[in-house]
């Protein structure tokens, strides 16, 4: 466990450390660096640089990733649309994690609505005090 | 001016010399004043000093002294606060620079508890940019550029408290406040050898933060030690009623008696071995030592191991769900192409993609997950390992390549909100320094901290500083 292991990196362990890095916002990139390399391959090239998706998550990133494009494709250069075709894959290697966990249907979220049920009331304005009357 | 033997010590010890008297708060804040003015450009440590503001609250803390109204261990310590809380009239810029310009009319609810306490802000921490919640590649995505770690000006400190972790371990504060939504006060607290402490969530109110992650984002302190990250906790613990995530009264306080919780109870530590695959050459030794320190004090340390599960992929599309919409109107603008980081500018439009469904089912796996974990404390009071399997890494790294390993105990302990903390625990042959860390139960802060604070009565890496010129 404490022996140091070092080695270069490959291709698809590159993938496999985005994936995981995007977890590690933490250690560094928090939230989801999602950070693939810059320059990035065209979509079959992206895609087999992931051999563990199956095809039918390939297609879902890549569905996500046209998703994004047909929203905001204006905004990116081409290498950026590279990144994040990368990106989407990666966050498919944990959409597919997640989704294949075991739930039953009763198995509840860990988010609950707090119902503002001790939110103090409007407080009540005293009665005006009546204009004295002219006699 | 005081001294760097003045300045580096701890807040207890600063504490009763304040108290007695023999320093005055004028002084110190003037002595951190003038030390971070000199040293804290050099490390990028500060999005801004607050000279002003510093200066009339040592005067009023003086004078409170002076007069016998002494507040406690905080009354006169300056400290420096992590520029995503709100002070009221200064800017606070998230770190980025879409935000450069903003300023808020109030203070952070932490801000206000500090304040009451007497503790004195120096200025506002630098930061990496929305606390990397768009995403990052490298130690330079921040407004200030990368802060440089003081113990190797060409280390990064790790984020994304970065300028707080730089400003303990420079000695250019008394202590400063942190945030963590997935390792941004343990990694720092390790990269800088100092001691960082994450609360249970919930116990620390948010009011006045910038959210990333709603149901991720804690607020603790960096210090000099444990007892120091004690007596912090115990001044910005507690419930608030304009932070309705905060937990009720009797949950959130937390109250700081010295003697009694470190003769209390007896801890059963865990001794994890499933939190790293690895280690880099050098730091297997020092955490394998540290487990002999804790042996020494705790005889029930035994081996425990994390449960198996995507926690890491839950934690990630949960947090990715909620930065995608704390940030929806940054991203929908476009406005994220002016940070600075190039994968910041495209993490949102993926976080963004995430479906309601899969957050979800992320949560619904938090749910069990919170079980699991609450049944393993059935067994053990706390779980210590390495704060990270690394020391810290070149300024220039990618760290999508370089700082990249599975991290359970990072994504369990965020994902259920546990308390951690991290203490030093020795230094490579690179003289980077080594943390440990433990982490407890949700809810049982006090039994974290007193194992680092039993942990440091008899091991000094704590009191070690950089040479820094």
């Amino acid at each position: 466990m404490n022996e140091p292991r070092k080695s270069g990196i490959t291709r698809r362990q590159f993938a496999r450390r985005a994936a995981l890095l995007s977890a590690s916002a933490s250690i560094a990139p928090a939230a989801s660096v999602f950070a693939g390399p810059l320059l990035t391959p065209p979509a079959q090239e992206a895609a087999a640089a992931h051999p563990n998706l199956s095809a039918e998550s390939q297609a879902e990133a890549e569905a996500r990733y046209q998703q994004i494009l047909s929203q905001y494709g204006g905004r990116f250069s081409a290498e950026e649309k590279g990144s994040l075709r990368e990106m989407n894959l990666v966050t498919q290697s944990s959409l597919d994690k997640v989704r294949a966990y075991s739930l039953e249907n009763g198995d509840a979220p860990a988010l609950y609505l707090k119902p503002l049920v001790e939110r103090e009331k409007k407080p009540v304005q005293p009665p005006a005090a009546a204009p004295a009357k002219k006699s | 001016m005081l001294g760097e033997q003045i300045l580096y010590l701890s807040v207890g010890e600063l504490a009763k010399k304040i108290q007695s008297k023999q320093i005055s708060p004028v002084e110190l804040t003037e002595s951190y004043l003038a030390r971070s003015e000199a040293l804290g450009p050099k490390l990028n440590a500060y999005a801004r000093l607050t000279p002003d503001l510093a200066l009339e609250q040592a005067h009023a803390a003086e004078k409170d002294i002076q007069r016998g109204h002494y507040r406690g261990p905080l009354h006169g310590i300056p400290f420096a606060a992590k520029d995503l809380l709100a002070v009221k009239g200064v800017p606070t810029t998230w770190g980025a620079k879409p935000f450069a310009d903003q300023v808020f009319d109030y203070n952070a609810t932490v801000i206000e508890h500090l304040h009451n306490v007497g503790a004195i802000l120096l200025g506002k921490a630098a930061m990496i940019e929305l606390a990397g919640g768009m995403g990052y590649a490298y130690a330079s995505a921040s407004l200030q550029g990368e802060a440089k770690n003081p113990w190797d000006t060409k280390c990064w400190t790790c984020g994304s408290s970065s300028g707080s972790g730089a400003i303990v371990a420079a000695g250019l504060a008394g202590f400063a406040i942190g945030t963590e939504t997935w390792g941004s006060i343990v990694c720092p607290s390790a990269f800088c050898g100092v001691s960082g402490f994450r609360p249970t969530y919930g116990r620390v109110s948010r009011r006045g933060a910038m959210a990333l992650s709603y149901s991720m984002d804690k607020i603790g302190p960096l210090a000099r030690s444990a007892e120091d990250c004690t007596n912090i906790f115990a001044a910005i613990a507690g419930h608030d009623p304009l932070d309705r995530s905060t937990l009720p009264v009797d949950k959130a306080a937390f109250t700081y008696s010295p003697a009694a919780d470190l003769k209390g109870r007896s801890l059963r530590i865990g001794w994890l071995t499933n939190a790293w695959k690895k280690y880099d050459p050098g730091i297997g030794k020092i955490v394998d030592a540290a487990k002999i320190a804790l042996r020494h004090h705790f005889p029930s340390v035994r081996d425990a191991a994390l449960p198996e599960g995507p926690w890491e992929d839950a934690a990630t599309l949960i947090l990715s769900g909620e930065a995608g919409s704390a940030f929806s109107q940054l991203i929908r603008s476009g406005r994220v192409k002016d940070l600075n980081d190039p994968v910041g500018r495209l993490g949102g439009y993926v976080s963004q993609s995430v479906s309601g469904a899969d957050y979800t089912t992320a949560l619904r796996i938090r749910d069990i997950l919170q079980k699991k974990m609450t049944e393993m404390f059935d067994s053990y009071d706390v779980l210590a390992t390495a704060s990270l399997p690394v020391a810290a890494t070149p300024l220039n790294l990618n760290l999508v390549t370089g700082l990249s390993f599975p991290d359970p105990l990072g994504g369990i302990g965020n994902l259920c909100g546990l308390p951690a903390l991290s203490v030093p625990c020795g230094f490579t042959d690179k003289n980077l320094p080594v943390g440990l860390q433990f982490v407890g139960r949700a809810g049982d802060d006090a039994a974290v901290l007193q194992a680092g604070r039993i942990f440091q009565q008899t091991t000094t890496w704590h009191k070690k500083h950089p040479r820094i010129s």
